[in-house]
């Protein structure tokens, strides 16, 4: 499956990349494409195209804070969840995706 | 979702976290310019660090305080724009500054601090979200987002800050400066104690900036005592840490011994998330170190009058602080608790290899 994600937490400086990165590499184990944007201290980086999110079969929401520009996902099926859960159990959001 | 009960709950801890987030940026700008200006400055009447003579050091004080000025509407602006989006931001914004500057019948103001500019975020985006509901005829549609919705939703905020839960909050801020003042030795100590265990908990995050904004808003009040226990518990999370890497260079691999210096130079200005990658990798056994470490340096600094002038902590505001000798005191037995504690700790877990899976996941920052 085609995913596309947003990671963000409070500080913005260690969850948000550890998390981002987690459900990059899991994600990729599990088969899927995945493509992962960070909203941090720094802004909004790597940033998702309007392609990679008409392409996209699933959004995750891997926050603790309000994602920004939301809008952008507004259609595309979506799962939400604690940044904390993608650092500790990215499985168990992926196996959501199945249900 | 299967926990819709929660759902409330967890949606308002978003929003606070979205302001809370947005904000740290400028307390730590402010925090470290105003504490920066302060210990260079010269000291004037009641032994006060003084900067007014030198130009450098008031310009730094004045874009200190310009920084931290900005934090009231900064949080409420960005807890409103959580709840309601862009058109939550004016009225946000409005609301945050209007609770620093409650004017008062004798000429002066009275300011809410953080709790008040909190409920006022709160209040706004759901105003917000409220005025949007009206439905509006299809010519006046256009104008509703850059002119209707500020102006109703602002004036609407500002009343509620002027004229009904402002002043109220402004007392109680106020009543609990003066209590604290008069607390006896005993619930000093606890307090002491939640303070510091507040703090390092989570590193930055949340729960650390509500005792840290607590500390910062008692120094509006006159009370320097509760900052002097934050600034000590600040700083002992990361120094804490990095000194256990230097002691049992053994029980750490490169990139831990790279965070440990790191992790110095963190607490030295007094930023606790240089904690933050040990705590990623192995939090059941860095969390309670570092917060029984800041709990030993909160109430050494309390017990021993230490008071803190600057909305900051570590030994960067060792020249703004009452006390000297004790705050030194309590930041090294802090320190030196929290690396003993953690190297205790991970050498129990290699002894006995099967129960410490958990240190196992390793994150890269």
């Amino acid at each position: 499956m085609k995913i596309v994600a947003v990671t963000a937490c409070p500080t913005g400086i260690a969850h948000t990349y550890m998390a981002a990165e987690q459900l990059a590499k899991t994600g990729a184990a599990l088969g899927h494409e995945v493509k992962v944007e960070t909203q941090g201290a720094m802004g909004i980086e790597n940033e998702l195209t309007a392609e990679d999110i008409r392409n996209a079969d699933y959004v995750i929401f891997a926050a603790d804070i309000e994602v920004e520009e939301r809008q952008r996902f507004d259609g595309l099926p979506t799962i939400e969840v604690p940044a904390q859960l993608a650092i500790k159990d990215p499985a168990a959001i992926f196996a959501k995706l199945n249900q | 979702m299967d926990n819709n009960k929660f759902e409330p709950l967890l949606k308002l801890r978003q929003y606070l976290l979205t302001g809370v987030s947005y904000a740290i940026p400028f307390v730590a700008c402010g925090g470290i310019l105003i504490a920066l200006s302060l210990a260079f400055a010269p000291r004037g009447a009641n032994n006060a660090p003084d900067p007014s003579g030198n130009p450098i050091l008031s310009m730094m004080l004045t874009i200190g305080v310009a920084a931290f000025g900005l934090l009231l509407p900064v949080i409420a602006g960005y807890i409103s724009y959580a709840i309601a989006g862009r058109p939550g931001l004016v009225p946000g914004f409005v609301g945050g500054f209007l609770c620093a500057h409650i004017p008062l019948p004798d000429g002066g103001e009275a300011s809410t601090g953080f709790l008040g500019a909190i409920i006022i975020g709160l209040l706004a985006g759901w105003i917000v979200n409220w005025i949007k509901k009206i439905p509006a005829p299809k010519y006046i549609k256009p104008i509703m987002p850059i002119l209707i919705i500020p102006i109703l939703s602002s004036l609407f905020v500002g009343l509620l800050v002027l004229k009904v839960i402002g002043l109220p909050i402004a007392g109680v801020m106020a009543f609990l400066g003066g209590w604290l003042q008069t607390m006896s030795t005993g619930n000093a100590v606890v307090l002491a104690m939640v303070l510091g265990a507040m703090i390092a908990f989570d590193m930055g995050g949340p729960v650390n900036k509500v005792a840290f904004f607590f500390g910062a808003g008692m120094i509006e009040q006159g009370n320097f005592a509760i900052m002097g226990a934050c600034a000590a518990a600040i700083c002992t999370p990361p120094l804490g840490m990095g000194l256990a890497t230097l002691i049992r260079r053994k029980l750490w691999n490169d990139e831990e011994r790279e965070a440990g210096i790191a992790g110095l130079a963190m607490g030295l200005i007094g930023i606790t998330e240089g904690a933050i990658p040990f705590a990623a990798s192995d939090p059941l056994k860095v969390i309670p170190s570092i917060i029984v470490g800041s709990m030993v340096a909160a109430v050494i600094a309390m017990l021993g009058q230490v008071g803190d002038h600057a909305p900051h902590g570590g030994p960067i505001v060792l020249p703004v602080v009452d006390g000297k000798l004790m705050y030194i005191i309590a930041i090294i037995a802090g320190t030196v608790v929290t690396a003993l504690m953690i190297n205790a700790l991970k050498s129990l877990g290699n002894r006995k290899p099967a129960a410490g899976s958990l240190s196992d996941t390793k994150y890269d920052i």
